[in-house]
Parts: structure tokens; sequence; C-alpha cells
């Protein structure tokens, strides 16, 4: 017991040992590693004590033993697949948290825009990254960022001038192989619109074996001044892996940032976005579907600060629960003094369909403006028998009934994702789920 | 909507404030194993009962103070509270009848509205009144007896049914359960008992009326209501308190035990001294309320308003364990100055088939903060088992703070849990329909936070909606005047 308790403590602490193996790439980039490394020691570790962590264990996390990507050999798979045939000319591909020029190409995207791997543009010392890297995170205190800074390597780094608005959307697609061995990944990638800007971006995780591996992403975007950002996020790990990011935007002055996060792999996943408003007259969107089965377990735990008067935000976070699958939400709203006028919405709705799942969903406001409007709502329970009855009586069977309403309880979520490869995606995404729900040996 | 009628809607006077002249015996300070004997000897208590304070003195000192909560305050020294407080005239004896009760007091509870006499009270209500850490007098107890009905103080009931009392004390609420409740256990004073008989529908509400007088003392009461199968009761709590400078501390402890079709009525109005607007003085009320619905079919339902106390840290809760069983949570809590408050409550579903429902309602205004905090958590085998949680919380004036931490969770896909919650103000455009209708922009936003508040109100006892009605009103006036 002692050993394991040891273990936890130290867990992240001896993993900076690999630092060794890194690329050297820039002063800039090393002062960032050390600073990361610094803080990582001197940061506890969560504990399922701490209010923020008591709904799941990390033990999953701590108990193995871990290597650096970087040891595993260069691969080359066939990723065909998975690429969106939207983006077919505006992607970026990191296979085991480094680029892969390979497979990518933004030839369809416009010459001033700035998009490309950001160790190769930290390695030339390019102004961008240091201007806006790390600048829009709010993760102060959060031992996973610094670790992940401490691995500081590469990422996508996206900057959209002022006033270009971009019709294709981007596909950046992190690629985990199989391997023998248990590893970690770190990815950091940076999403600037400039002012008036707009863009679509589609986040994509894969885990292409039945590894265990631990990646930890970190995402930060700015939505400048009338900018418009569209985030969608398709996290696709192994069904081994464990998935902890960091989502952090900054939305400025009638700028409208959208995230959608779609969790469907990985055994442990937790997600965190953070939504800061730093102006007046903004608005955003965190939606989020989360599809478990298996022993899975999914965390989200959101943040939507309202810093300024004038908000619309809105936040619908839909899971569907199958086998032994576990689902955590923790979503707060915060309404700082003086904010007046925010007008912000959530929602938490549980589809529990299994006899062993769990579900614990915390809700949460704080407000401290009295001129708001601020609502939220959680609920938990399974498909209504009556609905299913209805399709019944319309000559549906039993198997094509439910198969329909947890598509319809889905489909809330993914259908205001503009990309229509990526809806098409999720909808045969959905439809496996449901053919898996049918097979589970708990169903009710 | 000008922000100063709505602030000067919850500045309302205190109208409890004043103190009664009593001598008290002398006790010493401070907590150890001595000061718990020597409340268990002056109160001729049994030695099962002395054991069980001593346990529990036992586990509290291995204790922390929580600090889980949305409140700030400056920790209680708890080697400074006098644990322990008789008025010389009673010397922990009972009186027999209300001529060897200290006129002051009656007179006291007269001020108060609560007459002990008989036969001035309203009929229908049976009381048992708590002055610091005694109980003074119990109304209607022969009456009550004619039906079975045993309605006394816990420390009469130690003496006369150490039976019953024996076999329910700390079953619901066990020593160790939490600081406060293990505090309590150590040294509570006294409290009411009820005990309502197989297939008795009590034929009266009883009353329990809680006033702390003592500058010095902590207020340690502790409750205990069975009701037995087919049985049905309902029971009232009011509280208040001088205004002092310092605070006081009140840690109460209360026990509910509904077996088979039993029903239990809780409702609470609290309206201890809340401190000034610089925060000074108030009593800290952190408060253990839990129900247990043991048998088939039962149902316990807590009804609260709260108003006053500097810190207010109060859960009533039920556990859903019969089947069939019913738990009920229906709150309206009013913050102003610097008050605090971390209230709501937990719903542990156990049993098939069990219900639950809860409606909060929080209006916070001037520098106060007002949290809801609540559980509802449904085990593996609670089939169909079904929550509707609504709490809604209302901000007057831009200084002030609204907090909502429900805690959902629920292992079993039969059953059914709705939450929903929301933050507002008093409309502009509801104070401008009633403005243009010919009401006078106060009585508008009164009328406004009434109907707000209305959904709790109505559940309130006949007898006591008039009180509750009159101490909202009292909390809003000057929005009137």
């Amino acid at each position: 017991m002692t050993t394991l308790k040891k273990k936890e403590q130290t867990f992240l602490i001896d993993l900076l040992d690999f630092q060794d193996s890194l690329n050297g790439n820039s002063e800039f980039v090393d002062n960032v590693r050390m600073k990361g490394a610094d803080e990582v020691r001197n940061t506890p570790f969560p504990h399922s004590k701490d209010e923020e962590w008591r709904f799941i264990s990390l033990r999953d996390l701590y108990s193995d033993s871990y290597q650096h990507v970087s040891v595993l050999e260069e691969k080359d798979p066939d990723l065909r697949d998975y690429f969106l045939p939207e983006c077919a000319n505006s992607r970026l591909v990191f296979i085991n948290g480094v680029f892969s020029i390979k497979h990518s190409s933004v030839e369809a995207l416009p010459d001033d825009i700035v998009i490309d791997s950001l160790a190769r543009l930290a390695a030339s010392d390019n102004p961008l990254v240091k201007e806006h890297l790390n600048k829009y995170t709010t993760f102060e205190g959060d031992v996973f960022s610094s670790f992940s800074d401490a691995f500081l390597q590469d990422g996508a780094f996206i900057y959209v001038p002022k006033g270009r608005k971009i019709d294709t959307p981007i596909h950046l697609l992190f690629v985990q192989t199989e391997a023998d061995i248990t590893y970690f990944t770190t990815s950091h990638s940076v999403i600037v619109a400039d002012e008036g800007s707009e863009i679509t971006v589609v986040e994509d995780h894969i885990g292409l074996g039945d590894n265990k591996y631990f990646n930890l992403p970190v995402v930060e975007v700015s939505a400048g001044k009338e900018a418009y950002v569209k985030h969608t996020k398709i996290q696709r790990d192994s069904q081994e892996a464990i998935h902890i990011a960091r989502t952090s935007a900054f939305v400025e002055k009638h700028a409208n940032y959208e995230s959608y996060t779609i969790t469907i792999g990985a055994k442990l996943s937790r997600n965190e976005p953070r939504i800061s408003q730093r102006d007046e007259e903004v608005k955003f969107t965190v939606d989020g579907l989360v599809l478990i089965d298996g022993e899975q377990v999914s965390d989200t735990h959101s943040v939507m600060d309202h810093r300024f008067p004038h908000c619309e935000s809105h936040q619908l976070h839909k899971c569907v629960i199958i086998d032994k699958a576990h689902s955590v939400f923790n979503g707060k709203i915060f309404v700082r003094p003086h904010a007046q006028k925010i007008d912000s919405f959530q929602e938490n709705r549980n589809l529990l369909l299994s006899r062993k799942g769990l579900v614990n969903t915390k809700p949460q406001l704080e407000i401290f403006a009295d001129d708001v409007v601020c609502t939220h709502g959680a609920t938990i329970g399974q498909l209504d028998e009556e609905e299913v009855f209805y399709l019944k009586s319309r000559g549906l069977n039993e198997k094509q009934a439910k198969e329909l309403l947890i598509y319809a309880f889905a489909l809330e979520t993914i259908e205001n994702i503009t990309v229509d490869s990526v809806q098409k995606l999720l909808v045969d995404e959905v439809h496996n789920f449901t053919e898996r729900q049918l097979h589970s040996e708990f169903t009710i | 909507m000008s922000t100063e009628a709505l602030e000067s809607m919850v500045g309302g006077e205190y109208k409890y404030g004043f103190t009664t002249n009593v001598e008290y015996e002398e006790f010493p300070r401070g907590i150890n194993e001595d000061i718990i004997r020597e409340i268990s000897r002056r109160k001729d208590e049994p030695e099962w009962v002395t054991e069980f304070r001593l346990e529990a003195y036992e586990k509290w000192k291995q204790m922390e103070e929580p600090n889980w909560h949305n409140v700030h305050y400056e920790s209680p020294d708890f080697e400074n509270i006098q644990y322990y407080s008789a008025t010389k005239k009673n010397n922990g004896k009972r009186p027999e009848s209300l001529d060897d009760v200290d006129p002051e007091i009656i007179a006291t509870y007269e001020k108060l509205g609560i007459p002990l006499q008989e036969q001035k009270q309203l009929q229908g209500i049976a009381v048992d009144a708590i002055f610091d850490s005694e109980s003074i007098f119990t109304t209607f107890k022969e009456k009550l007896k004619e039906e079975g009905v045993i309605f006394c103080s816990i420390s009469e009931a130690i003496h006369d049914y150490p039976e019953i009392v024996k076999k329910y004390l700390g079953t619901v609420v066990p020593k160790g359960d939490n600081f406060y409740a293990a505090l309590n256990s150590a040294v509570f004073s006294d409290g009411s008992f009820c005990y309502v008989p197989k297939d008795t529908v009590c034929p009266m509400e009883l009353a329990s009326y809680f006033r702390i007088n003592n500058e010095q003392s902590g207020q340690f009461e502790r409750t205990l209501i069975i009701c037995e199968e087919n049985s049905k009761v309902s029971y009232l709590e009011g509280c208040t308190a001088p205004k002092f400078s310092s605070t006081q501390m009140h840690a109460a402890v209360v026990e509910l035990v509904a077996l088979e079709n039993a029903e239990i009525k809780y409702s609470t109005i609290q309206n201890w001294y809340s401190g000034d607007e610089k925060g000074q003085g108030g009593v800290f009320n952190f408060v253990t309320k839990r129900g247990h619905c043991r048998g088939d079919n039962s149902k316990i339902s807590w009804t609260q308003v709260e108003t006053g106390s500097a810190i207010t840290w109060k859960y009533p809760s039920v556990i859903l364990q019969g089947d069939n069983s019913v738990g009920e949570f229906f709150s309206v809590a009013v913050t102003s100055n610097r008050q605090q408050a971390d209230t709501g409550t937990k719903m542990i579903h156990i049993g098939k088939n069990t219900t639950s429902t809860i409606i909060s309602k929080g209006i916070s205004a001037g520098e106060s903060n007002n949290s809801y905090r609540g559980q509802v958590k449904i085990s593996s085998r609670a089939e169909n088992a079904k929550n509707y949680s609504v709490c809604d919380s209302m901000l007057i004036g831009q200084t002030c703070g609204a907090h909502t931490f429900p805690y959902i969770e629920s292992a079993n896909p039969t059953a059914k849990v709705e939450h929903e919650a929301s933050t507002s103000r008093v409309g502009e455009d509801q104070i401008f329909y009633l403005q243009q209708r010919g009401m006078s922009e106060d009585d508008a936003v009164s009328l406004i936070v009434n109907g707000f508040a209305k959904d709790v109100l109505k559940e309130l006892p006949m007898e006591f909606a008039v009180e509750a009605d009159k101490l909202l009103g009292i909390k809003l006036e000057g929005s009137v005047g």
C-alpha cells in the first residue's frame, strides 16, 4: 500500500527522466520544458479526495510504468481510412506525437494563414510561437499541463490573420500506433483566430491498436475580436488508452467560439474544456457527446467563466452508458461580480442503459451578479417505454426502435457540426455503439 | 427599479433581539471528560448515556472541522464555549407545573408570541419550550398521553422511557457521523422527544421553541422523533436568539425514524440572530438533521424557512430504505447583510420505488452568500426510484452571491433523476407590469418575492404558515413601509 501511494506521488516526477530523450529544439522551447519540469516537481498529484478528482481513480494511470513515445521506431501506417474528404488538402497529421509531413497537406488553404507543426516553427524561432504559446491557457497549478510543458515537442500551430474567413475545414489528425511497450505522449496545439477571421478545426485522436498508452493533448484557442471559431474534437483513442486532455479558449469581444467534444475511445478519459470570456458581448458553446461501454470511464469537468457583461453561453452534454461504463460530469458556470446580462444554459443528460453502469453528475452554478439568467439541468434515465412502444406500433421491431431513439438522443449534439463527413462518421459510430448495446449482457 | 428599494426589503429590524434577565448556575467553560461527566451528572443520567457521550467525545477529538463548505468564518474556540447553561431557579429540576417556572422566562415566551399557558394557546399545538440548555415546559402533555403519544424533553425521556430512547438514539445520526454531530452527541443538553405509537394519528401539531439567551453558552439541542407503523405526526420548530456582538454556537442533531406506513412532517422556521450589517455577532448554526424511512410506504417531509443565523450549515436528509418510501425537502433560505448559508439536502435511495422531491428557493441580498448543496444518490438496488429536484436562486443587489452544488449519482438504470436550477433576479418587466396595475414598487417586489417562495411556503402547516408569512414580512419590511 505504501509503495503504491508513493508511486502515485512520484509517478510524473519519475517520468521526467525521459526529458533527455527529447530532441533539442530552441532556447525558448527548452525554457518552457524546464519551467514545466519544475512545476511538476512542486505540484502534488491529484488525489481522489480532491473535490475535482473525487469520482474517478487514476490508479490505472499511475500503477503502470511508461516510456516516452520517442523510443518507438518510426512507423508509416496506412491512414487513408481516417482522412476526411473535405480536408484532403487542409490536414496536419501527427504520428506518435511527431509531425508527419508525408501525410499532411495544406495546399487548399490561403498563403497568408500560418499552419504548420509547432516543432518546426519553434525550431526556426518563429515569433508567432513565442507570442502565442501558453498565452491562452487557464491551467495554473495543474500538474498535467505542467507535465505537458515539460515534454513540449510538437502539435499544430494555426494562425489566421485579420479578416481572413476560411471555408475549408482543417483536420488535425493525431495518430497513436500499436506498440509492445506502454508509452506516454503529449501534444500542444495552438489555434489563433485574429480579428474578424473564421475557421473550422477538427481535432481528431485515433488509436490504431488495442494497446495501452497515455495521451495528454493540450489545445489552446484564441477567438479574437469578432472572430468565429468552430472546434470539433473527436476522441477515438484505443480502448485501453488513458486520455487526459486540457482545452482552453479565450473569447474576445463579439467573438463566437463553438466547441463539440465527442468521446468514444479510451478506457479512462478526462476532458477539461475551460472557456474564458475576455470581453463584453460574446457567445460560446461547449457541447459534448459521450458514448461509452465495457469498463470505460469518461469524465468531463468544464468551466464556463463569465467575466464581463453580455454573454450568451450554451452547454449540452449528453452521455450514453452501457456495460460497466462510468460517466462523470461536473460543469461549472461562473459569473463574476459585475458580469451582468449573462444568459447561460447548461444541461447534462444521461442515458443509463445497463445494470452495472454508473453516472455521477454535478452541474454547478456560482453567481455573483444579479441581472443574469442562468439555468442548469441534469437528468439520468433510460429510454422511455412509451416511445419504444409507439415506434413498435408503427412497425419497427424492438431493436430498430431502441436504435432510433438512441440515435435521436445522440443526434442533438452532432447535428450542429458543420463538416459533413464528420457528421457521417459520428452517425456510423452511434450505429455501431447501438449494436454493441443490444449485445451487452447487462442491458435491461 | 431602484436597488435601494430592493435592499431595504431585506433590512428589516430583528424583533427578537432582546435579552431576558435570569440568573445562571455557574458552569465552567471548555470541553473535556470531566465537563461531560458533569453535564451527565447534573442531568442525573443513567450510565449508558454518559458512555454514549464519552464515546462521542473520543470520536470528536479525532475529527477535523469540515472545510468543504462554501462559508467562511473564524473557527469557534471550542475551549471558550460554555457547554451547559441552566437557570438558577430550575437548577436542572423539571418544573411540575407552570408555577415552578421563572416568570421572567414565561414573559419571554409570551413576548415571542408563544404563551405557555394552555388556555391562552391556539388549540391544536403542543409546545416544548427550550431555553438555553433546558426544556422549560411542555404543554398538553397529558392530553397527548391519552392517545398514547409521548411528547416531552429528551432528558425526561431518558428517565422515563429509557428503553425507547436507547433503541433509537444515534441510530440515524451515529455518534461519529460528522464533526458537529459528534460534538453534539458528547454535550447535548436538551431537545424534544416524540414517540407516536402504532396506528395513531397525533391529535395535535407538536412544536418546539428554541431560545438562546445566555451569551456565553452554545445550544446543543437533540431531538428524536419516532413514528410507529401506520402513524402520523407533524412537528414544528422555531428558533430565536438575542442580539449579541459575539457569536453563539448552535449545533443540533435531529433524528427521525418512520416505520411502516408512518408519516413525519418536520417544519422549521429558523430565525436565530443573524449578526449586524458588518457581520458582527450572530448564531453559527451547524445542524445535522436526518430522517430514516425504515419501513415500507413511509414518508418523511422536511420544510424549512431559513432566515436567521450568521452561518447556516444544514442538510436535512432522508434515507429511503423502505420500499415505496417518500422523501421531501422544501426550503426557502433568505440571506442578507453578511449572512452565509450553505444548505440543502441528501436523498439516499435504497429501497425499490422510492421517490424524492427537492424544492429549494434561495434569496440572497446585501453582501451575503447563499449556497444550495444537495446530494441525490440512487443505489443499484433502488429499482424505479425517482427524484425530482428544482433549486432556484434569486439575487438582490450586485454584491451577493448564489451558488448551486448538486451531486447526483445513479447506479440503477430503471431510476429517473431530474434536476434543474436557475438563477435570476426580480425582473424589471415584472415590476413594471405590477406597477402599471396600480401597485407601488415596494409592494410589487414583495409580491414577486413571495410568489417566488410560494411553492415552499404552502407546504408549511397552517398554524406555522402565518408565522412564516410574518417572518418573511419582517425580512421584507421597509419595502412596504
